[in-house]
C-alpha cells in the first residue's frame, strides 16, 4: 500500500504583527488517517486549521496540499471542508439547502445535488430531516448536519474545530464512536482540533500535541499515552505521577531515594530526568512488600476506581488509582515493573527522543523476551 | 405600589392626551362648515371636495411620494453597501471613525445640512427643483440606513461568513446567499425609515426646492402663512389616517409572521412524526 501524503507543512511559521503564532511547524498528513491537533486553548492549533482551509497564510514556509504548493489556490478550489465549532449552519435556509450549499455554488445539476444531500444525511443519520429548518433541530441534530453539509463535497480534508465541545457529555461519546466511525467508512483524512484528551485518545490514529505553537510531539495515542516526551506531555495527556530522579546507569534509575531497573536507556551517567508513572500502573500492597512507601492523605471514591494521594519520605506525591480501598493515614507500599517506569530527559528534542526510544525499547524487547525475536 | 402604579398610568394617560390632542382638534376643525377654526358650525365634507378638485396639492402630493420612494430606495441601496463596507474595514480605528462620521450626518441640524445643500447647488449651478430635491433627500438618508444595517450585521455570525467561502461560495455569493439574507430585516426597516424621513422633511427641502416644485411639507407651510385654510386640516387628516393604516397593516403582518413561526414550534416532533414510519 502506498502512502499518498494529503497535507505536507514544511517550516511553517505565522505571525501577527510581532507575536508568532506558529514556529516551525512540519507535518505531513497521509489519506485516509484520522489525526488530531491537542493542546491549550491558544497553542496555535486553529490557525493551522486556517492555513489548511485557506483562510490565512503563513507567514514563512511551504504549504502542499495533494502535492502541490497550495499558495496560489484560494479557499473555495481547495478540497478542503470544515466543521466550525459553533457548526456556523446558514439559519435563514432549511437542511436540505444547508446541505446543498457547497454543491449549489459548484453548480452540480438538481438531480445529483438531491443525490448527494441524501446520501450525506443519511451518513450522518439524519434522513427525512430535510425540510426542517436549523432552529428546529438540537445541538447533537445541528452538530450533524454541519458535519453533512462537510462531507457532501467529498474532500480530500476534513476539518474540524472542535467539533464537539458545545455538546452535553453523553451525546459527546457518542459522537465521538460516530465521528471514527464516519471517517472509517468515507477513507476521507480528518484532521481534529481539540484540547480534551481523552477525545484524542478515543478517535485518532495519530495525535499532534501543541504547546505555545510547536509541536511537541507526534505519535500513536497509545505511544504518547505511554511515552511521553517531557512533562508537559505526560500531564497533559491524563493522569501522571511526575518525580524527580536520576539515571544511575543505562537500565537503572534512581528516585524517592532507591534504585530500580527500568527500560531506558542512552542518557548520560548521573544524568537528572523526570520519571512517569501512570497511576494505573502502580499497585496498592502492604507497606513492606511495595517497593515504595507511602502515607494515604486522601481518597475519591471515583465509580470505577479509587483515587488515592499520598506522600513518600522524598515528599514525592504519588496518585493511584486502585479499586482496592485504603483509608487516610495509613502507610502502604506501592508495586510497579520496570516497564511501568518512563524516563523523560529534560530538554530532549522529538528526533532525539525517537532514535533514543526506537533503539533501548527494541533492545528491551529483547531482553524481555528472552533474547530472540525471529522476523 | 398599587398607588404608584395608578400614578404612573394617570401620568401616561396626560402624556398620551398631549400628543394626540392637537391632531384630534385639526381632525375635528376639517369638517368644520364654517370656514375657520375659531368655532364649529356643522359638520361638512366640502373640505375634503375642494381637497379633490385642487390638483396643484395633489401633484404636489403624488411628487412628495416619489421624491420619497426614489430617495429612500436610492439610499437603502447605497447605505447598505456602505454599512457592509464599514463591517468589513478591519481596522477598529479605521471602523470608528467611519461610524462618527455617519454619525454626524445624523444629529447635525436639518437647517445646516439644508443650507450646505443650498450653497453646493448653488455653487456648481445645479438647478433647483425635483432633483434637488431628491438628491439631497439620498443624502440625509443614507446615514439612516447604515444606521439600521450595521446591527443586523454585527449580530450575525462571522463564521457563516467563513463557512461559505469554505464550502465554495465566491465572493459574490456570499453576499448574495448569505449576508444580505441574514441583514434584510435591518435593510426593511432602514427602508421604511429613510421613507418616512423623506415624507416630513420640511427643513432641508425648504432650502433646496426651486420655484416650481415643493413636497408637502413645504407648501402645507406656505399655505399656513397665508392664513389656514381647512383644506390643509382635510389633507393632515388624510395623511394622518394613511400613516396610522400603515402601522396598523404592519402590525398585523408581523403578527401573522409570529403565529406562523410559533405553529413551526409548537411541536417539533409533528415532522418526525410525519417522516417517520
Amino acid at each position: 500500500m502506498t502512502e499518498e501524503i494529503i497535507v505536507s507543512f514544511k517550516q511553517v511559521e505565522k505571525k501577527y504583527e510581532e507575536e508568532s503564532v506558529l514556529k516551525d511547524i512540519t507535518f505531513e498528513l497521509e489519506k485516509g488517517k484520522f489525526y488530531t491537533l491537542l493542546g491549550p486553548s491558544g497553542c496555535g492549533k486553529s490557525t493551522i486549521l486556517n492555513i489548511i482551509a485557506g483562510f490565512t497564510e503563513p507567514s514563512e514556509g511551504l504549504v502542499n496540499l495533494n502535492g502541490e504548493n497550495a499558495a496560489k489556490t484560494p479557499s473555495e478550489k481547495r478540497k478542503v471542508n470544515t466543521v466550525f465549532q459553533d457548526y456556523a449552519l446558514f439559519p435563514n435556509m432549511n437542511v436540505f439547502d444547508n446541505v446543498a450549499f457547497g454543491l449549489k455554488m459548484k453548480k452540480i445539476n438538481k438531480k445529483e445535488t438531491v443525490e448527494k444531500v441524501k446520501t450525506a444525511l443519511r451518513l450522518v443519520r439524519l434522513t427525512g430531516y430535510e425540510k426542517r429548518e436549523i432552529s428546529e433541530m438540537s445541538g447533537g441534530q445541528k452538530q450533524r448536519v454541519a458535519i453533512a453539509r462537510a462531507i457532501v463535497n467529498e474532500p480530500d480534508v476534513l476539518l474540524l474545530d472542535e467539533p464537539l465541545s458545545a455538546l452535553d457529555l453523553k451525546l459527546r461519546t457518542e459522537m465521538q464512536y460516530e465521528l471514527r466511525e464516519l471517517q472509517r467508512r468515507l477513507g476521507i483524512t480528518f484532521l481534529f482540533v481539540t484540547h480534551d484528551q481523552e477525545e484524542a485518545l478515543a478517535m485518532s490514529d495519530e495525535i499532534m500535541v501543541m504547546k505555545d505553537g510547536e509541536i511537541i510531539q507526534t505519535g500513536t495515542p497509545i505511544d504518547i499515552y505511554d511515552e511521553p516526551i517531557n512533562r508537559y506531555v505526560a500531564d497533559f495527556i491524563g493522569e501522571s505521577n511526575i518525580v524527580e530522579g536520576r539515571m544511575v546507569s543505562d537500565y537503572q534509575v534512581s528516585f524517592a531515594g532507591k534504585s530500580f531497573v527500568c527500560v531506558d536507556g542512552g542518557m548520560n551517567p548521573n544524568e537528572k530526568v523526570d520519571v512517569v508513572i501512570r497511576p494505573e500502573d502502580l499497585t496498592l500492597t502492604d507497606a513492606t512488600l511495595g517497593q515504595i512507601q507511602i502515607t494515604v492523605e486522601t481518597q475519591l471514591f471515583r465509580g470505577v476506581h479509587y483515587e488515592i494521594v499520598g506522600h513518600d519520605l522524598d515528599a514525592n506525591e504519588w496518585m493511584i488509582h486502585s479499586t482496592r480501598k485504603s483509608e487516610p493515614g495509613k502507610v502502604v507500599g506501592l508495586q510497579f515493573h520496570p516497564e511501568d517506569i518512563h524516563i523523560m530527559r529534560l530538554g530532549e528534542t522529538e528526533e532525539a527522543f525517537d532514535e533514543r526510544i526506537e533503539q533501548y525499547a527494541s533492545v528491551a524487547d529483547a531482553v524481555e523476551k528472552g533474547g530472540g525475536v525471529d522476523g | 405600589m398599587v398607588k404608584n402604579t395608578k400614578l404612573s398610568s394617570v401620568y401616561l394617560f396626560v402624556v398620551f392626551v398631549l400628543l394626540y390632542l392637537p391632531i384630534f382638534y385639526l381632525i375635528y376643525y376639517s369638517f368644520n362648515a364654517a370656514g375657520t377654526m375659531n368655532q364649529f358650525d356643522g359638520f361638512t365634507l366640502e373640505h375634503y371636495t375642494a381637497l379633490a378638485e385642487d390638483t396643484r396639492l395633489l401633484t404636489i402630493a403624488l411628487d412628495t411620494v416619489r421624491v420619497a420612494l426614489i430617495s429612500s430606495l436610492a439610499a437603502t441601496v447605497i447605505g447598505t453597501m456602505g454599512a457592509i463596507g464599514i463591517y468589513f474595514s478591519r481596522k477598529r480605528r479605521t471602523q470608528g471613525l467611519l461610524m462618527s462620521l455617519n454619525n454626524i450626518l445624523l444629529v447635525s441640524p436639518d437647517v445646516i445640512i439644508g443650507a450646505s445643500f443650498l450653497l453646493l447647488f448653488t455653487l456648481v449651478g445645479f438647478r433647483l427643483g425635483f432633483y434637488s430635491v431628491l438628491f439631497s433627500h439620498i443624502a440625509f438618508s443614507i446615514p439612516i440606513v447604515v444606521l439600521m444595517v450595521l446591527p443586523r450585521l454585527e449580530e450575525m455570525n462571522p463564521h457563516m461568513i467563513t463557512a461559505a467561502r469554505d464550502l465554495g461560495a465566491s465572493q459574490w455569493q456570499v453576499l448574495k446567499e448569505i449576508i444580505l439574507p441574514s441583514i434584510s430585516s435591518g435593510i426593511l426597516a432602514g427602508f421604511f425609515m429613510a421613507f418616512t424621513y423623506s415624507i416630513d422633511d420640511f427643513a432641508v427641502t425648504f432650502f433646496v426646492t426651486g420655484n416650481g416644485f415643493a413636497t408637502l411639507s413645504v407648501e402645507i407651510y406656505s399655505r399656513a402663512r397665508q392664513g389656514v385654510s381647512l383644506e390643509i386640516n382635510a389633507l393632515s387628516t388624510i395623511l394622518f389616517l394613511v400613516a396610522m393604516a400603515i402601522v396598523v397593516g404592519y402590525y398585523f403582518i408581523q403578527k401573522q409572521q409570529r403565529t406562523r413561526k410559533k405553529i413551526l414550534a409548537v411541536d417539533p416532533t409533528n415532522h418526525e412524526k410525519a417522516v417517520m414510519p
